[in-house]
């Protein structure tokens, strides 16, 4: 009986695997088929925008839109114009037309017209171009030879990606239109669009190193002011940046170029230190180097990565990330290099975020006495420890003078 | 705990260092100058004037400290308000 049973339940079970199985297999084809369909009829359909339909699809919106990114916006009107010409997505009947555009449409249409392409990626949109390119350059004949009017080329990314591309070739101050267009290849760009579009490329680059320079010089000026060290690499705008299409902004707001203190028990979390202290084997990032287990008292205290440059102890664990030589220590004193004026709201920003190890609470608005306590005892028995905050420290003589008018003729006081 | 320091140079900068920590506990100059006094035996005056000598060093940083510091006093006192009223509202059930 139970055998039989067992037969039949693994029968079924069989048949039932045997079912599913079918099914996947009938899935996985429907999903082979659809996926070489999608693919194929992807292609079908960029064939089909080539071939024109007759419909005109309502993408005319989008070209003037990237146009206006990059351009100035009196070429837009005879854009405008000549839209319907250029854009294959249009389907244009007007073969001539389309055959005359289709050099400059391939850059476009691939680009504007179809959406997805440019969303699609770059490598898509390149196989496209070729691909219709390679149609239009089949289909391209006397038409475009016949017809003398000035193309208005449509720079798209891709297009303006190659053309900077050649300028870069080339050298800026060397890239003549003629050369630029041997490079590029894009057989129907003239010689003027290049030219123009060369201008308008150069003009611009001049605005962004223009502002650049300002951004730099306003920059040096900070660091003159706070101190060198601390100004180190804060956010590098690198110009390269200038030649996507769109230019970016680049503006350097100041703020941002002031990064928190890291001195509230968590590791510094930029690399603004890493040029003052180029002897760091690795930049001071996240994972807290400092041993925990030290025995050395309030890590809290320094928690910057000053952390006990004397203390043979811990620098033993500490010592394959920070190595702090003696004379490292001695010039601490004489100039913080944290630049001073960092604000510290900032600092305070990143106490919000913090979570201390060891239990001196920054947000702590009555400070326990304890904590206070043992922080006070503890500069006062090591007095090498580097500063915490590293603020600029007063001129000792104004000190000096300044108590004296308060009535202490000299310290250390001899009475306390 | 030795803050007898050989030298006045190095005497402010131990006071230096010490009001760097009380910065580093948000206190205020007061509070600073108290804690000094208890803890390491600096007269208050001293810290005093440390403390203005780096204000005046260190302006930026200052103000921004004040700044924040009221900002805090503020926020506490914000949330002091929220609280009560939570409490408030939930001592008396009732009144929905």
């Amino acid at each position: 009986m139970l055998s039989a049973s067992s037969l039949r339940i693994s029968k079924d079970e069989f048949e039932s695997q045997r079912e599913m199985e079918g099914l996947g297999m009938d899935v996985g084809d429907h999903f082979a088929e659809f996926s070489e369909g999608n693919l194929l009829e992807s292609f079908i359909d960029f064939d089909a925008f080539f071939v024109g339909d007759g419909d005109v699809l309502p993408e005319l919106e989008m070209d003037p839109e990237i146009l206006a990114e990059f351009s100035a916006g009196e070429t837009m009107n005879s854009s405008l114009a000549s839209l319907d010409n250029q854009n294959i997505s249009d389907k244009a009947t007007n073969k001539e037309e389309y055959e005359n555009k289709v050099c400059s449409d391939s850059g476009s249409g691939s680009g504007s017209g179809i959406s997805d392409s440019n969303s699609g990626g770059g490598g898509d949109g390149e196989e496209i171009l070729k691909q219709a390119s390679n149609n239009s350059k089949a289909k391209k004949s006397k038409a475009s030879q016949g017809k003398r009017k000035v193309k208005k080329v449509d720079w798209t990314p891709e297009l303006h990606r190659r053309f900077v591309q050649a300028v870069e070739q080339l050298g800026v101050d060397k890239a003549v239109p003629s050369k630029i267009l041997e490079i590029m290849g894009i057989a129907c760009l003239t010689r003027h669009n290049i030219a123009s579009h060369l201008q308008k490329y150069r003009s611009h680059r001049k605005h962004l190193v223009a502002r650049e320079a300002e951004a730099a010089r306003w920059r040096s000026e900070r660091r003159e002011r706070y101190g060198d060290g601390g100004g180190g690499k804060r956010k590098v705008i690198s110009p390269w940046l200038a030649p996507t299409l769109g230019y970016p902004q680049m503006a350097p707001p100041p703020i941002h170029h002031f990064r928190p203190l890291h001195v509230w028990g968590h590791p510094p979390m930029d690399h603004s230190f890493i040029p003052i202290w180029p002897n760091l084997p690795h930049p001071p990032s996240p994972p807290p180097p400092w041993p925990p287990a030290t025995t050395t008292p309030p890590p809290h205290l320094h928690p910057s990565f000053w952390h006990h440059p004397k203390d043979p102890n811990a620098l033993t664990p500490a010592t394959g990330t920070h190595c702090f030589p003696q004379p490292l220590t001695a010039t601490r004193f004489g100039s913080p290099p944290i630049p001073a004026g960092i604000p510290p709201h900032a600092m305070f920003k990143v106490d919000s975020g913090v979570s201390l190890s060891t239990g001196r609470p920054p947000l702590d608005f009555h400070p326990s006495k304890e904590s206070i306590d043992a922080a006070i005892e503890d500069v006062l028995s090591k007095p090498w420890l580097p500063l915490p905050l590293g603020l600029k420290a007063p001129a000792l003589d104004c000190v000096l003078s300044e108590l004296q008018r308060q009535g202490i003729p000299k310290i250390p006081p001899s009475s306390a | 705990m030795d803050d007898h320091c050989s030298s006045p140079a190095s005497y402010i900068r131990l006071v230096h260092r010490l009001i760097e920590e009380c910065l580093l506990f948000n206190m205020s100059k007061e509070e600073c100058m108290e804690a000094l006094s208890k803890h390491a035996n600096i007269k208050p005056i001293i810290t005093s004037t440390v403390w203005k000598e780096l204000e005046k060093e260190n302006r930026e940083f200052f103000e921004a400290y004040k700044r924040s510091r009221a900002e805090r006093a503020s926020e506490t006192e914000t949330r002091q308000r929220i609280h009560n009223v939570v409490s408030e509202s939930n001592s008396s059930p009732d009144r929905v």
